[in-house]
């Protein structure tokens, strides 16, 4: 955990520096105003996660070096591809969602997920994916005749 | 104020059958997701809320209150079954749950759990009906300084109690603070942080932000956890002749659940401790107290009955600073602030002002819930017994699939789809590197409060700080907030030193 620690410390500061150095000062308004000005807030909490994320690293720092445990541990090829790839398959499908309608898209969405997790029931997987999707194509057609949609 | 014959008009809508029918679909999908391991309170709020946008607003929030009431019951039954906790604070339910169903009696360990559950759930919300009023009229006096002082001392309040450590509760609190000015700039209607996004305009919408952090971000966590622990046995119901709940075996655990119901109803009221801190505390001392502590962990009933009924009296606890100041403790209860908000409410003491007969149809309506949840969890036992036994590979794609349409029904678009998912990778940081996200939701939620009642404040004392003198509640927060900082901050250190010379005298 103190690895972790001082890893996401240091991330944070970096984030708050950006905040603080570029993002605010350029995309966070200006004008008169007779109260607060209107960066004031979003710079105290830039602040605040500067102050904090910086002496988190600190006192990870500290306690990394008194064990004697290394800095840099990286975790394994097979260990980062785990936690990568539900990211890059949602990610997939936001891309699909963008060009065809998501009732189309929705099964195979939650078929994939389930032939990868390891289901090969045909009968389970089927229901599961249809059973969802017909929900949605339910729930928009009633949207679309109450004139929501 | 409301006069007595409304008072009596909110109840009898809240026991309209259009009300109870709306209830009774919170409390039963709650139960589901409660029962299902690996959902939670938040996910299922956070995937249901795209639902309540075609509700009246009393509905709307009835479900998500009946739902949230649902999830805590529910969690109990895979708790006892499963031996894995619905919800993290259904840990201290399977302490004894687990142990009590194998030695033969399931049945028993359920109805325990159900009758602790709803009898904390009811007692924790007449005390939020007599606290709430009394301390939301007071509220009504506060002025900007006063309200200004009041939610920054809840925010340290929150990041220090949050669990976790200090330092890593106010970083997550800035980056909600940082995320709730996102918008356009109440006085000088400047553009901030929108990057040129017309969507962002009116701060960063609630809905991605909600689903992405809590439900998404969910569902990759669980994804990892399934490739490292698949499988786990249920144990099922059976006809065992000495397996169900007698009057006398309840009796027995009857002041248990009184006290522990305080207990809960105390964490909840404090705005950050959440429901695993109020049913460990409960159940350390139901043990502590009794008479045979050597067999809490072996299937005490008395065990199951402190857990349960303290983890479901801090839900209806937590709604005390929210109704009372707007202030929401948990994180269900700054879901709940954001339903609001989608309604076009403003939730805290001008409730009591501005929409006094919604506010005492809600409170009836936890009473509803309360009633449901006994009546869904006796008579359902059998059927929730065996939703425990979905397995997560089948239940991850699904609820998946339910964010990404819940924010396509809304309109939200590709933009909101990324948003999401950008949202996703951010909960997905929070909750593996252990940042609190309660702090950041209730920053993110109350940052526009916060900033109206600084604006106020410093125009009102054409910036002149010496007024804090005149104002002496105002002045009593500043001093507790300065005290709170100084106090987390020199026992993080005092923990860590300890630790450390533990370490070394163990070398």
């Amino acid at each position: 955990m103190t690895r972790k620690n001082f890893w996401s410390g240091l991330g944070v500061s970096a984030v708050a520096l950006l905040l603080l150095t570029w993002v605010i000062p350029t995309y966070g308004g200006g004008g008169f105003s007779f109260g607060l000005p209107p960066q004031l807030l979003a710079t105290l909490g830039a602040w605040l996660m500067l102050a904090c994320a910086l002496a988190l690293t600190l006192v990870s720092a500290i306690v990394l070096r008194r064990d004697g445990e290394p800095f840099i541990a990286l975790p394994g090829l097979d260990h980062l591809w785990h936690q990568t790839w539900p990211f890059l398959y949602v990610l997939a499908f936001i891309v699909l969602i963008d060009r065809f309608p998501l009732t189309w898209v929705a099964p195979a969405l939650i078929a994939g997920l389930l032939l990868i997790l390891g289901e090969r029931r045909w009968h389970v997987v089927a229901l599961t994916a249809a059973l969802p999707t017909a929900g949605l194509y339910g729930l928009t057609a009633h949207l679309m005749r109450i004139g929501v949609v | 104020m409301i006069g007595f014959d409304a008072i009596l008009g909110s109840f009898a809508a809240a026991f309209h059958y259009e009300s109870i029918a709306v209830i009774l679909g919170g409390v039963l999908l709650g139960y589901i997701v409660g029962v299902i391991p690996g959902l939670n309170r938040a996910v299922a709020i956070a995937i249901a809320i795209p639902l309540t946008f075609y509700m009246s607003a009393y509905a709307a929030i009835a479900f998500l209150i009946g739902l949230s009431k649902g999830t805590a019951a529910g969690s109990a039954v895979s708790a006892i079954l499963l031996n894995t906790p619905g919800e993290p604070s259904s840990a201290a339910t399977c302490l004894d749950g687990y142990p009590m169903a194998s030695s033969g009696k399931p049945r028993k360990a359920l109805k325990v759990g159900l009758l602790a559950s709803v009898i904390g759930d009811l007692l924790a919300t007449l005390l939020l009906i007599a606290v709430a009023i009394p301390f939301a009229s007071v509220a009504l006096k506060f002025g900007p300084y006063e309200l200004a002082a009041i939610l920054v001392f809840a925010l340290v309040f929150i990041a220090g109690m949050a669990g976790g450590s200090f330092l890593k509760g106010l970083a997550a609190g800035g980056m909600g603070i940082v995320l709730g000015t996102v918008g356009l700039d109440p006085e000088t209607g400047a553009m901030r942080l929108t990057f040129g996004y017309a969507e962002l305009m009116e701060g960063v919408p609630i809905l991605p932000l909600v689903i992405g952090t809590l439900a998404l971000a969910e569902m990759f966590v669980q994804l990892d956890e399934y490739r490292r622990n698949k499988g786990a046995s249920v144990i099922k119901l059976g006809h065992q002749a000495d397996d169900d709940l007698s009057y006398r075996e309840f009796k027995t655990t009857l002041p248990t659940i009184f006290r522990s119901t305080g207990v809960g109803a105390f964490v909840g009221a404090l705005p950050g401790l959440g429901p695993s801190v109020g049913a460990f505390m409960a159940y350390g001392l139901a043990k502590r107290g009794d008479k045979d502590p050597e067999s809490f962990g072996k299937g005490n009933p008395k065990g199951i009955a402190a857990a349960e009924s303290a983890d479901n009296a801090v839900i209806p606890a937590s709604y005390i600073p929210l109704f009372g100041l707007g202030i929401p403790g948990s994180v269900s209860a700054a879901l709940l602030v954001g339903a609001f908000m989608i309604h076009g409410i403003q939730v805290g003491p001008l409730m009591l002002r501005d929409h006094p007969e919604m506010l005492f149809t809600l409170f009836s309506g936890m009473i509803v819930a309360s009633l449901l949840m006994l009546a869904v969890g006796w008579y359902g036992l059998r059927i929730f017994a065996k939703v425990t036994s979905v397995p997560p590979h089948i239940v991850i794609p699904v609820v998946i699939f339910l964010c990404l349409a819940g924010i396509q029904v809304q309109g939200y678009g590709t933009f909101g789809l990324i948003t999401v998912f950008v949202f996703a990778l951010f909960g997905y940081f929070l909750k593996k590197f252990d940042y609190s996200f309660v702090t950041f939701l209730v920053a993110f939620i109350v940052t526009p409060m916060l900033e109206m009642n600084l604006r106020q404040s410093i125009i009102l004392s054409g910036g002149e700080i010496g007024i804090l003198l005149e104002r002496p509640i105002a002045l009593v927060f500043v001093i507790a907030t300065l005290l709170m900082a100084l106090h987390l901050g020199w026992s993080g250190w005092r923990h860590r030193a300890r630790r450390r010379a533990t370490t070394n005298h163990a070398d």
